[in-house]
């Protein structure tokens, strides 16, 4: 072996390590048969897994994030395309402008955004908890929306929607027959994306959870400050889990990652 | 006005600036025309403003004694053929073709779109996604997708460029034969003398925004009237004649190995039935042509040569 490439598989297995081992690590303590989170697990068995069920605060929880992650993406879409449409498609003063704000999200820490709507939002207008949580999550998937899907439509040439008005099709047809069918995988992409990230979205869930009302990484953080046992560990590795699930999924049948 | 395509004071602009100032022109009923040119000499956007992909400034558009100039695209009842085809890639062949039948909601869509593939030779391509077939095959595609629904004016944009020499043969009897089956009226935009010459019956020249000259192709071809024409139909030898006025030979009109004049013979390009000397001489940068088949002349070889003035064609203006 040259030095470079000592070097280079040192770099790559650290990498590995650091990324994989937590993952094996949670899987592991998960799996202990014991009443404490420890590493390594005393005993194998499952029934942190089934604990897990049991807890009524993460059922509720769970649900709120699904509904956070499911409508919050397809309302960063729906706004998301038709922006992402006009900044790939027409001359519009500012376009850096407006590509830069919706990309803010992803330069901005999410404390920031968190606080400030907090500040600014939900205390001063009298916003509920839950509403101000669905117009974060939106606003945060927005970027990733607009991105996906604007790549998606670069790469459909403009004639094509051309031909289509010239075979008789309005502007809005010619979208919805032509333009959509078209980037139909980014759209499904920038879903999965956009549902994932709101998934795992801590900072800015953090500062808006109130009472009874919390996303499921924040009811975990919650759970761990009371009670010490593994099921956290369990539920975790379950999160991990579909998380990957989806996205294997998603680049087995979509080709997940041209879009991203 | 008899024509069935006219362009009156058609002014053409992108943003403040200006491509295409007051054109004017008209096409009878069944003509086939070639917008020839240069790029950026507005051909193109004339072509779209007929087509109605871009609003003009000011002017009208007529065609079959219709004012279309404020119409959508969908209702000129006009086809384009994109120099990229600009197929619509989640469909196949069958469904490119009936596009345009159904969202006019005609009746016999399948009879229809399978007699148009059958005019252009795709009748087994039916099933098949266009990005899978060449790019021969799919401009066919696209030029039966433009004709199934009849359209009174067929607007092609650059038809045989992206073709090889073989195809563009092809393609050029089938773009024939359609004019004379359906009498369509057809316009096709090029930056190509040859091709313009081997299918317009007329060609307009275009320069800046402006006609240079118009007239049937063989006109065209033989009398040029302007610097410009002339040297874009292959007349590489433009001269001040004995009056001051302006006389322009081919090179093929160059009589080389005997003359008046002298020159060094620079370079030879082999163009199959003739070779083509560049001269350097008294009168400038000469270019001349001797059959293939006649004796070579050598780098720096002195060459003596004719222009004879019976060849030469006079220009009307710079």
């Amino acid at each position: 072996m040259k030095p470079s490439s000592t070097a280079t598989g040192t770099i790559i297995g650290l990498t590995l390590v650091f990324l994989i081992g937590p993952f094996i690590v949670i899987i592991l303590a998960a799996l202990t048969a014991g009443n404490n989170l420890a590493f390594p697990p005393d005993g194998l068995s499952l029934k942190w897994f089934i604990k897990v069920f049991t807890v009524e605060s993460f059922r509720i929880s769970f649900f709120i994030s699904m509904f956070l992650a499911v409508f919050g993406t397809l309302t960063a879409l729906i706004v998301g395309v038709p922006a992402a449409y006009a900044i790939a498609r027409y001359d519009i003063p500012g376009a850096g402008a407006i590509q830069l704000a919706v990309s803010s999200p992803l330069i901005v820490p999410g404390i920031i955004v968190g606080l400030a709507l907090l500040r600014y939002l939900v205390i001063p207008t009298g916003f509920t908890i839950m509403a101000a949580l669905f117009l974060a999550h939106a606003a945060l998937i927005l970027p990733y929306a607009v991105r996906v899907v604007t790549s998606s439509l670069q790469n459909l040439r403009v004639d094509v929607e051309e031909a289509a008005l010239i075979l008789g099709c309005s502007r809005l047809g010619s979208f919805f027959r032509v333009v959509f069918p078209n980037i139909r995988g980014g759209i499904l992409a920038a879903f999965i994306l956009g549902f994932v990230t709101s998934f795992n979205q801590v900072p800015v869930s953090l500062f808006l959870s109130g009472p009874g009302v919390r996303t499921l990484p924040i009811d975990m953080l919650a759970y761990m400050e009371t009670t010490y046992d593994p099921s956290v560990a369990a539920l975790a590795c379950l999160l991990a889990i579909m998380s990957v699930g989806i996205v294997f999924l998603a680049e087995r049948f979509l080709g997940f990652s041209r879009y991203v | 006005m008899s024509d069935f395509v006219s362009v009156d004071k058609l002014t053409l602009a992108y943003g403040d600036t200006v491509a295409v100032p007051e054109l004017s022109f008209g096409i009878g009923k069944g003509e086939l025309i070639a917008l020839l040119g240069p790029s950026g000499c507005g051909k193109t956007t004339t072509m779209r403003a007929i087509a109605g992909l871009m609003t003009p400034k000011s002017g009208t558009i007529r065609i079959d004694g219709r004012d279309v100039t404020r119409l959508p695209p969908s209702l000129r009842e006009v086809g384009l053929v994109f120099q990229s085809y600009a197929l619509f890639p989640h469909l196949t062949v069958f469904e490119n073709v009936a596009f345009g039948l159904k969202m006019r909601k005609a009746p016999n869509i399948r009879e229809r779109v399978m007699a148009g593939l059958e005019s252009v030779g795709l009748r087994d391509f039916a099933n098949r996604l266009t990005p899978d077939l060449s790019g021969g095959q799919q401009q066919r595609v696209s030029l039966a997708r433009s004709l199934v629904v009849e359209p009174k004016v067929l607007l092609l944009d650059e038809p045989l460029s992206n073709l090889d020499a073989r195809l563009r043969l092809e393609m050029q009897m089938v773009l024939k034969d359609i004019q004379k089956k359906t009498g369509v009226t057809m316009i096709f935009v090029t930056h190509d003398q040859s091709e313009a010459l081997a299918l317009a019956d007329r060609i307009v020249l275009m320069k800046d925004g402006r006609i240079v000259q118009s007239g049937l192709a063989e006109e065209m071809y033989s009398a040029p009237r302007s610097r410009f024409a002339a040297d874009f139909f292959g007349f590489e030898n433009i001269l001040p004649g004995r009056d001051g006025g302006l006389l322009a030979w081919r090179p093929t009109a160059i009589r080389l190995g005997d003359g008046p004049h002298e020159g060094t013979i620079r370079g030879m390009s082999f163009g199959g039935d003739y070779r083509t000397y560049v001269i350097d001489s008294a009168l400038g940068e000469i270019k001349g042509s001797v059959r293939a088949g006649l004796p070579a002349f050598g780098e720096g070889e002195k060459v003596r040569f004719d222009l004879p003035e019976g060849e030469a064609v006079r220009l009307e203006a710079a």
